[in-house]
């Protein structure tokens, strides 16, 4: 698998020259209140906790921005607000917007 | 909830135009369900409370229209139980057109569904509801430029007012079956198109449907399918290749849809500044921070439980309704008709202390009718804010502890109102074991408004008697419910929940969805009533309830109540709050100390759920967990009673 943005591979990725950092996503768990991210990956347990995020609309190029993280993450997307847990939420990989 | 189906849709006759509704959670489905028929289904700015299909019929234009309400879904994956039921109600095939509700303000939200519906080849019509809201934000959309690019008719709606619901009710009748099936994109369309059986584009929509998600992982619609072996394991082979298995392949295609989806929206849809509605999202933020919102919570449950329903609707309202017009108007009617009546015991009957019109009537109206629609008012004013999310979210920790998630709180509130309507509700609980836990909870910790009322009535005298009743209950609640989430087998719970925006509810919504719950309490609470008079007459003409009583006095002694306290546990059985009425009577003949009387209103709390909640446990968990639900809720009552009787008479000044 290669970067769609630059074609490096992902061992090239740290110090992306273009800025993107395809491949160093963290997890949507670890952000706090104000960060803005991109979705990149669902790495959900089950195919239920799959089926809630993409009920919640959360698919890989999903633009967001994280509203507030206690007592539950809320998630500002474009065409809604959502509220999920941090186990749910620590399913969710995105890259931070640069 | 009150003309509920399950699958029986395939019955339409010929000649009926059938209109079903589809649609995400909140978007203003039941709403535009009650302007089309005339019914009106309860709706709530909070996902998830309309738990069944609701039906409804009318005639239009030399018609007769059939249209469906169906519960909330986001997509065809289904997570809920209701969204399998509002799954079934589309795929159950027929001559229909199928109505996408969408918010007019969040079309990328929906259109990918829209996208799915179209290709199920049946007449599509996309209601764009909550156009006010849109238009207000700036974001309505261009509905000439959408109806043209997906094909099918495209009508904006403000359900509430009214607006352009008779235009789509014109198109929805006049619509025909779209001729670009917006069917799935290569490649991951060659699969599906191979498992459904065909190679042929022209393959049944629904089975195309049907094969898709099988693919995605869903074995419902596996089963529904029914692809040979063969033919699947070949088929899930090259799937497992090239998308990693099936929920690769689901968030691919969903991922694709959305593409389509923006793609056909861009020039739709005006760009709006992302700063607007600032003052909405500042208000959210108060409501949503535990530092702020907890504070909320408690002048909410201030001002609209304790003042409104325990003050107006438990005080004021029952004292008039009580006092005026039963005693003044109703009681003299009764007394000069029953009088005519040759035999006593037909007296009784009608008018006895445990009379049709006494205990029936009397209850019906005068004191649980004004409790509990005080009680709706509030909760409908609560849900058409849009405040409940908040309030699940706020609590969704505290409740992971008993095992419960945010969610549950719509049913637990619910329950102060009516807990034989919340045990019905807790069927939008995602798994089994919540659902079983909160039914638990229910019957056991959660006193319904009529309980309530009477109660606090009793225990007024004794400000201390009402904080040990209420301290217990939440201890109560929480250790039972910390029991059940440890030793219940099963996932823990996860939490997620779409959080619509706030709205100022709307007083007609607000009314009428009062309106629909109080006339469904009524219906189905009234005849239990005059049942219950009956049977109690009954059981007095024939000793019978003298039997019981002297079988129930030993318990009640052991808790440390005179055993005149024992047909008051007799009559919650009946009626929880005919229980506490019973503690009333008891109370003002000065025959209960204050520790009895705490003690009294702690187990006839705790105790049993009256007959109705006992029949909806029944028929929603089985027989099993209902009686499993009322000997531990039965054995708690009186272990918990006896413990704080035993522990207040300890106590200088409460024997």
């Amino acid at each position: 698998m290669k970067c769609t943005m630059c074609g490096a591979a992902p061992s090239a990725c740290e110090g992306c020259p273009i800025g993107t950092n395809f491949f160093v996503s963290q997890s949507l768990s670890a952000l706090g209140p104000g960060q803005r991210a991109t979705v990149r990956r669902l790495a959900a347990g089950s195919p239920t906790d799959l089926r809630k995020l993409l009920a919640l609309g959360l698919l890989p190029g999903v633009e967001l921005e994280v509203e507030r993280r206690w007592p539950a993450m809320v998630l500002r997307l474009d065409c809604a607000t959502v509220a999920l847990d941090a186990a749910l939420a620590g399913a969710v990989l995105v890259a931070l917007a640069a | 909830m009150d003309t509920a189906i399950r699958s029986e849709a395939h019955e339409t006759s010929t000649g009926v135009m059938r209109l079903v509704l589809v649609g995400a959670p909140n978007v203003g489905k039941s709403a535009l369900f009650g302007r089309l028929t005339g019914i009106y289904a309860v709706v709530s700015n909070y996902p998830g409370t309309s738990v069944e299909i609701t039906r409804g019929r009318f005639t239009s234009g030399g018609h007769d229209v059939e249209v469906l309400d169906t519960p909330g879904m986001y997509g065809f994956l289904a997570v809920s139980e209701e969204e399998r039921v509002a799954r079934r109600a589309i795929l159950a095939g027929g001559r229909r057109t199928i109505v996408h509700v969408v918010e007019a303000a969040h079309l990328e939200r929906s259109l990918p569904l829209t996208l799915q519906l179209i290709s199920l080849g049946a007449p599509v019509v996309v209601a764009c509801n909550l156009l006010d809201e849109a238009r207000r934000q700036g974001r309505a959309p261009d509905l000439a430029l959408l109806a043209d690019r997906l094909g099918v008719p495209v009508v904006g709606t403000v359900a509430t007012t009214g607006e352009g619901v008779g235009e789509l009710l014109d198109a929805a009748l006049a619509a025909p079956a779209p001729s670009d099936g917006w069917s799935l994109p290569e490649p991951f369309r060659s699969p599906a198109l191979r498992l459904a059986g065909s190679e042929d584009a022209e393959a049944e929509g629904e089975a195309r449907l049907l094969a898709e998600l099988a693919l995605s992982g869903d074995e419902a619609a596996a089963g529904d399918l029914g692809a040979d072996a063969a033919r699947w394991s070949e088929v899930a082979a090259e799937r497992d290749r090239r998308w990693a298995g099936a929920d690769g392949y689901a968030v691919a295609v969903a991922t694709a849809r959305r593409r389509m989806a923006l793609a056909l929206l861009d020039g739709v849809v005006p760009d709006v500044d992302p700063e607007a509605n600032r003052g909405a999202r500042a208000l959210d933020r108060l409501a949503l921070s535990p530092w702020t919102g907890l504070p909320i919570v408690a002048v909410v449950l201030y001002v609209g439980f304790y003042k409104f329903v325990g003050g107006f609707g438990a005080q004021t309202a029952v004292d008039w309704l009580d006092h005026v017009v039963f005693a003044r108007w109703i009681a003299p009617v009764a007394a000069a008709v029953t009088a005519v009546i040759p035999w006593q015991p037909l007296r009784d009957l009608v008018n006895g202390p445990y009379g049709l019109v006494n205990l029936g009537l009397r209850y019906a109206f005068a004191i649980v009718l004004p409790i509990v629609t005080a009680f709706f008012l509030v909760f409908a004013l609560l849900e058409d804010s849009g405040y409940l999310p908040r309030l699940a979210l706020l609590l969704d920790r505290a409740l992971k502890k008993v095992g419960l998630s945010g969610r549950a709180v719509i049913p637990l509130v619910l329950g102060f109102g009516c807990n034989t309507m919340a045990t019905l509700v807790t069927r939008t609980l995602e798994t089994r074991r919540e659902r079983v836990i909160a039914t638990l909870l229910l019957a056991l910790a959660i006193p319904c408004s009529a309980q309530l009322g009477v109660v606090l009535g009793i225990l007024s005298a004794w400000p201390g008697a009402v904080v040990v009743w209420g301290l217990v209950l939440v201890l109560v609640f929480l250790a039972v419910g910390r029991l059940a989430a440890l030793f219940l087998p099963g996932a823990p719970p996860s939490f997620y929940l779409e959080l619509p925006p706030l709205r100022s509810p709307k007083p007609a919504n607000v009314l009428r969805k009062t309106g629909a719950r109080v006339r469904w309490y009524f219906a189905e609470i009234l005849p239990l009533f005059l049942v219950a008079s009956v049977l109690l007459w009954a059981g007095e003409l024939t000793g019978a309830l003298r039997w019981a009583t002297g079988a129930l006095a030993p318990l009640v002694r052991l808790i440390g109540l005179p055993p005149e306290a024992a047909p008051a546990f007799l009559y919650g059985f009946f009626r929880r709050d005919f229980g506490a009425a019973g503690l009333y009577d008891l109370a003002h003949r000065g025959l209960l100390s204050p520790a009895a009387l705490t003690t009294a209103a702690v187990t006839i709390t705790l105790f049993v759920p009256c007959i109705a909640q006992f029949l909806v446990m029944k028929k929603e968990r089985g027989l099993r967990v209902a009686v499993g639900v009322l000997v531990v809720a039965t054995t708690i009552a009186f272990v918990v009673g006896g413990l704080v009787g035993w522990l207040l008479r300890s106590v200088g000044g409460w024997a």
